[in-house]
């Protein structure tokens, strides 16, 4: 129903040639792609200085919301971290071990070391489980809402297990 | 939506167009608050030409579909969806290298790794650039900031696996303290 009257208000009423009693519009005018549409959008209305209507800062918060961009920063985070050590490693003169036994002796206590495992391996167990569960719904499986949040409960669950196990090794 | 090809459908839908036409006059007179976003006001007009079309001819009004002929299809590329794909079966193999990693840990793994991080890194970055980053100058540079970001983490890690101790030892080491 709202895509007839969304239909009616954008587009008129030019008539197309019916088929088969059925009235359509192609929906790409004159053959310009979606991304060029996009950009356009974009390019009017920052143009105009349009608000933004509120969206994050208004929609209630739910879980499978919070994993979503949890995947994506520990994702960033994670890649960050590996292209810092790879500029480390092109630019620091010394050798990683040596890098290692001098961090080794600045540290605090053991609870520091197991602290920092902790650290680095919640966001790689993190984002791998959620990484499988994106794979499940990519083969079609598990999107009714209580699998979405039980499949969400298990990869909260198996990434506090995993991090403090890997911690404590 | 499926289209209403009976022509004892249309009225059902011609009575809505109208409770529809009526709702939006009388709330742009009352309250001028969401509503008018909502409908253009050039909208006001539209559900009246409806009713007159509908006269004309009944057997006509049906849904208006958004359809996209197949001849609009262009030049058909599936590079959007090789490149889904592909993102896939890297995360796969990438899932795989981790026990790889812990058991035969060496050069070979080592390569691997690097070659297999860098390039997931790459593509997941480049999603987040496509989600975010709008206009087509903004765009370009994002990507050609990322490809210089990714070159320069694949160099590193590659060095990193030739001249230092490699991805498996250094893990090892780390977590050997």
């Amino acid at each position: 129903m709202a895509l007839l009257l969304r239909t009616v208000a954008r587009q008129g009423l030019c008539l197309s040639r019916s088929q088969f009693g059925v009235l359509y519009r192609p929906a790409v005018p004159m053959g310009t792609a979606a991304k060029e549409e996009m950009n356009k959008f974009w390019a009017k209305n920052t143009q105009l200085n349009r608000p933004v209507s509120p969206h994050i800062s208004i929609y209630k918060w739910s879980v499978p919301m919070m994993m979503s961009i949890s995947h994506r920063g520990t994702g960033v985070a994670l890649s960050s971290g590996i292209s810092v050590f790879a500029l480390a490693a092109l630019v620091l003169p010394e050798s990683y071990p040596y890098y290692l036994d001098l961090i080794h002796s600045m540290t605090f206590g053991p609870q520091f070391l197991a602290f920092s495992k902790f650290a680095l391996a919640f966001p790689v167990a993190y984002h791998t489980f959620n990484g499988i569960r994106h794979l499940a719904w990519d083969l079609g499986k598990g999107f009714k809402i209580p699998e979405v949040y039980r499949s969400a409960y298990i990869v909260i669950a198996l990434t506090v297990l995993t991090s403090i196990g890997l911690a404590a090794m | 939506m499926a289209a209403l090809e009976h022509p004892g459908d249309s009225s059902v839908l011609v009575l809505m167009v109208r409770i529809m036409a009526a709702l939006v006059r009388i709330s742009s007179v009352c309250c001028r608050g969401i509503s008018p976003l909502l409908f253009r006001s050039s909208s006001l007009i539209r559900p009246l030409a409806v009713q007159k079309k509908d006269r004309d001819c009944p057997y006509l009004i049906s849904a208006k579909i958004h359809a996209t002929p197949s001849s609009y299809a262009g030049s058909g590329s599936k590079a959007a969806s090789l490149h889904w794909t592909g993102e896939r079966i890297l995360s796969i193999a990438l899932l795989g290298l981790a026990p790889v990693a812990y058991y035969y840990p060496g050069p070979a793994v080592d390569y691997s790794l690097a070659a297999a991080l860098t390039l997931h890194g790459h593509w997941g970055l480049g999603q987040i650039v496509t989600d975010y980053v709008h206009g087509n100058f903004k765009i370009k540079m994002a990507n050609a900031g990322l490809f210089l970001l990714s070159t320069v983490t694949f160099a590193g890690l590659c060095y990193f696996n030739y001249h230092d101790v490699g991805i498996c030892k250094a893990v090892a080491l780390l977590w050997s303290k």
